[in-house]
């Protein structure tokens, strides 16, 4: 994308225009994407009451999934934006995350001295975020020092110190291994202008609102939360791209490069690495308390566990590390690929599609050793994903080592070059 | 932390407490039965980290896989030995069915670990550090899912640990057994004998072999390694295999001990020590993971001791671990006995 | 034929290129001198040679045999041996066991190295120390003994009086002098005197590139037309 400082005045015009044009369809691309999304649940709606019902019930995420995939793939975003734009893998990422996630909870039991159980969800996911800011700092300060695999295992450590802590301090719940449960506070959390009830919505799988409008839009309360919480994402994202973008974004990338040179240049690259540090776990914390404010429950595993920094590696790899975006989409894959082979098989996926649309002859055919084809399905598909994303997740450390989305944007720069 | 504190009940009630504690903790009783529990420990963590080191030294590969491979090794070592051994087999044959156990899993695992060295990770040697610890998390998942759903056909529950393999354990090793001033379980002695067994293997396997002496040198410096004849790559594969075939054996130990199991979260629950260990340690060197696996254990065995008998908060022996993981790192973070610039950029 | 012709090679560190298109012959029997400035690629030669740094273009023979893009121990296996800059002896491992990583497999180690001790006495001295202990010089002479147990039949010695004292120099000069007379040798060196002193012929790499060579014999180290490439 760079202009080259000594193209001639005709192809320094050219380039130029290239890069308005390429300015003009990222946002074209961004713009495209934000409307796909706004129309999903409708889509859905249709989709599932059209002749192909069955098959889009087998095959597209429901909305409730959708509304998972929007909050941790923020937080896979953010994760993200510290590891792929520096090169310093936060392994402990899931810290700030479960902070924002416990804070939100805590809070509306009452647990969290001088915030009233009533406090606005709003103030709560900004408190999330900033509380997530004093984590990142003090953790940042001393890990920093470290590089390489080094500053993986020192966070690392910092969130299992965290989590065993949040996993075994009674205080917290009556049985804080089994996670907290919001039970101090009735209302839903709601997002929008506090104190303004006609701008304010709440979200959540039960305590949601719902919206009537004209007698013509109807939403369900998932697809409240769906909104809600992706213009949360919406804004917390563009806010990260402004900064990726900025000069600061670029110092950055240049110390991923080359540290040495970075450092070499001028930049005092540990405090940049400590900001970037500081503004990713701002946006995880805001994921956590999104997360938490929609399910109204935390457990040690979902927020602090290393797993959970785990799927935020997985979405970034698949969907494509250091492109921001990616990490939304490849959440998106693997939420998908989960929800398709889940377990239960209520609310779509392959099992109940299968149950009601194969005959029950051919899911009693023996396939070996007495085993049926549902019995088949059932141990080697069925709540499998993870060896199937897994694998996935292996052929694109391979095989497309830049993800889904650095590829595809390898590609259109390339084409770009072309013409 | 003051809140903490205030929170553990037993600990708030009062000093005086404590203070028993602390007196029943310097009773000689205890901190021999603490020793020993310490250094079963240790030989536990010692054996489930050497392959993990060893293959961190030469390669610098931090194989996350290697937990996985521990808990594939129980479940096969386990089936080995429920196969061969009944209620009416004596101890003896217990024993010999174990180490044909630690055979077969060492085999195959040394097999599949130098499969997936030449198929998955020698590709990748020349791209940065951060794509191999990504290629070995995706394995995890892949084997951790894969042993699930063996273990689940099988009609056993993956997340509790497999009972019929913890009762081919020998009689003898069930018993608590009368030693100098405490009686102490034999399976712990078991466990010692088997950690100190390991490491007078690796470490003759390091100084008394030609293979080792190419692992010592290409540990510190791979290039001249080949530049003088020794043929880097095969040796990258012979001790992947060795690494992970370690591994495995220390999940057949690992079998029979109550509290782990064969289970399949088994995978986490050593993953997470033997890095601890391992960096604590200094990456990449056996003899800092025999110290640090030492170290390790014996803080592991007495905050037990502290958590069981005083301080009632459940977490504390693997809070603490991982605060020492902390301290380590931010103190000397090449570890206790590592070389500076091995594992950074 | 050649021992080693190294015929139009150019080599990249990631994108700089350092090599574009070296060309040079070492026969067997002679001490070939590859002299220049620092950064001119000099080291990167030798280790295009060794296949250590692949070169993009270019081929390297090992008695008229292809060996570009083999594997570096298969060149060491063919009987080149590399000494490279700052002797990178392995520290923790103790003069005999840096010793025996070179004796190539299926050889007599002890005989091996007897033949090392008996061309560095202080060696054998020292024998049980770690190499990491060991100072510059006595570094260096393990450095050229391990070159001298891999049965080689081409040394590529790069710096070998480097950072040394000059006492200790003569003593470096002495043993590879006594190395040249069993083996052929490409040294890289910094210090003209001694590099002439050692060469039967010379070639001068500046910025990638081949620019002069000839016979020792031709020159000395005032000339003008050395000095043009080697003064900063």
């Amino acid at each position: 994308m760079a202009i080259s400082p000594s193209a001639s005045g005709v192809s320094g015009a050219n380039a130029l225009a290239s890069s308005l044009r390429s300015y003009a369809r990222d946002h074209a691309v961004h713009l495209l994407v934000i409307a796909v999304l706004a129309a999903y649940p409708g889509v859905y709606a249709v989709a599932v009451n059209s002749p192909f019902s069955a098959e889009a019930v087998a095959l597209l995420p429901r909305v409730e999934t959708m509304v998972a995939v929007l909050y941790f793939g923020l937080f896979a975003v953010s994760f993200d934006f510290v590891s792929g734009y520096t090169g310093y893998l936060s392994f402990g990422h899931a810290t700030f995350y479960g902070v924002g996630a416990y804070l939100v909870v805590l809070t509306a039991n009452g647990k969290i001295p001088l915030l009233p159980a009533s406090t606005p969800f709003v103030l709560l996911l900004v408190l999330g975020g900033l509380l997530a800011v004093v984590f990142a700092v003090i953790i940042g300060a001393v890990s920093f020092r470290l590089s390489g695999v080094y500053f993986a295992m020192i966070t690392l450590g910092f969130s299992q110190v965290l989590y065993v802590f949040v996993r075994d301090w009674g205080y917290l719940g009556s049985n804080p291994r089994d996670g907290v449960a919001v039970t101090g506070r009735t209302e839903g959390f709601e997002i929008g202008v506090p104190g303004v009830d006609s701008l304010s919505l709440a979200v959540g799988q039960l305590t949601g609102d719902t919206v009537e409008l004209l007698g013509v839009v109807h939403l369900t309360a998932a697809e409240v939360s769906y909104y809600m919480v992706g213009i949360v994402v919406l804004v917390c994202y563009f806010a990260m791209q402004r900064v990726v973008h900025s000069p600061f974004g670029r110092t950055l990338v240049a110390i991923r490069e080359n540290e040495e040179r970075a450092r070499a240049i001028g930049y005092n690259t540990f405090y940049y690495k400590l900001g970037a540090f500081a503004i990713s776990a701002f946006f995880a914390g805001i994921a956590g308390g999104l997360f938490a404010g929609y399910r109204r429950s935390v457990t040690p595993e979902s927020g602090f566990y290393f797993l959970t920094t785990g799927d935020a590696l997985l979405a970034s790899i698949i969907g494509g590390f250091g492109t921001l975006a990616g990490p939304l989409y490849g959440h998106l894959f693997d939420e998908g690929v989960r929800e398709f082979l889940s377990k239960g098989g209520s609310g779509g996926g392959l099992l109940p599609y299968l149950r009601e649309n194969v005959g029950q002859g051919t899911m009693e055919t023996v396939v070996y050793n007495g085993m049926t084809v549902g019995e088949t399905i059932d141990v080697f598909l069925n709540g499998r994903a993870a060896l199937y994303v897994g694998v996935v997740f292996v052929l694109f450390v391979l095989y497309v080592p830049n993800g889904l989305l650095g590829t595809v944007r390898d590609r259109l720069i390339l084409s770009d070059r072309d013409d | 932390m003051t809140s903490v504190v205030l929170a553990l009940s037993p600990f708030a009630d009062g000093i005086p407490l404590f203070l028993d504690a602390l007196g029943a903790f310097f009773r000689p009783s205890t901190l021999f039965g603490v020793l020993v529990d310490g250094l079963a420990k240790a030989a536990l963590y010692v054996m489930i980290a050497s392959g993990l080191t060893l293959i961190f030294g030469l390669m610098g590969v931090l194989n996350f896989a290697h937990g996985s491979v521990t808990m594939v090794g129980a479940y096969l070592g386990g089936l080995v030995m429920v196969l061969l051994v009944s209620q009416e087999t004596g101890d003896p044959t217990r024993l010999l069915a174990f180490l044909l156990g630690v055979v077969v899993v060492f085999t195959a695992l040394a097999a599949l670990g130098g499969l997936l060295e030449m198929g998955l990770i020698r590709p990748i040697y020349d791209r940065p550090p951060l794509s191999q610890i990504l290629l070995t998390f995706g394995l995890t998942l892949i084997l951790d899912e894969f042993a699930r759903i063996v273990v689940s056909f099988y009609g056993l529950q993956p997340i509790s640990e497999w009972q019929a393999a913890l009762a081919t354990k020998p009689a003898a090793l069930g018993q608590r057994h009368d030693l100098v001033v405490a009686s102490v379980s034999g399976l712990k002695l078991f466990e010692i004998a088997c950690g100190i067994l390991t490491v007078v293997v690796i470490w003759a396997f390091l100084t008394r072999t030609r293979y080792g002496l190419y692992v010592r040198a290409g540990s510190e410096d791979s290039e001249m390694a080949a530049a003088l004849g020794v043929n880097v790559r095969r040796v990258f594969t012979v001790v992947f295999a060795l690494g992970t075939g370690l591994a495995g054996v220390a999940g057949v130990l690992l079998a029979w001990d109550q509290s782990w199991g064969a289970s399949v979260p088994l995978a986490v629950e050593t993953l997470l020590p033997a890095f601890v260990v391992v960096i604590i340690g200094g990456l990449g060197t056996f003899r800092g993971t025999v110290a640090a696996g030492l170290l390790v254990g014996l803080i592991d065995a007495t905050m037990t001791w502290w958590f069981q008998n005083a301080i009632a908060f459940t977490g504390l022996p693997e809070m603490t671990i991982f605060l020492v993981l902390v301290v380590v790192l931010v103190v000397r973070p090449q570890g206790l006995f590592g070389v500076e610039e091995v594992g950074g950029h | 034929m050649s021992l080693l012709s190294v015929e139009a090679v150019h080599t990249y560190y990631g994108d700089s290129h350092i090599l574009e298109g070296v060309s040079l012959e070492v026969d067997s029997g002679e001490v070939v001198a590859l002299v220049g400035r620092n950064g001119v690629g000099k080291t990167t030669t030798l280790r295009t040679i060794m296949q250590l740094t692949p070169p993009s273009k270019g081929r390297v023979r090992l008695r008229g045999e292809d060996i570009t893009g083999t594997d570096t121990h298969d060149v060491a296996d063919a009987g080149v041996g590399w000494i490279p800059e700052n002797r990178r002896i392995f520290s923790q491992l103790t003069v005999e066991e840096n010793v025996h990583v070179a004796v190539p497999e299926g050889r007599d180690v002890d005989a091996a190295r007897e033949r090392a001790y008996e061309t560095f006495p202080d060696l054998r001295e020292h024998r049980y120390r770690d190499g990491g202990t060991l100072s510059g010089g006595q570094q260096q002479m393990l450095a050229i003994a391990r070159g001298l147990v891999g049965d080689n039949d081409l040394l590529l010695v790069d710096e070998p009086s480097e950072g040394l004292a000059p006492l200790i120099v003569s003593a470096v000069a002495d043993a590879l002098a006594a190395t040249a007379a069993e083996t052929t040798v490409l040294l890289v060196e910094q210090n003209l005197p001694l590099a002439l002193d050692l060469a039967d012929r010379f070639y001068v790499l500046d910025d990638g590139r081949i620019v002069d060579s000839g016979e020792t014999s031709e020159v000395e180290e005032s000339d003008e037309r050395l000095r043009r490439y080697l003064s900063a």
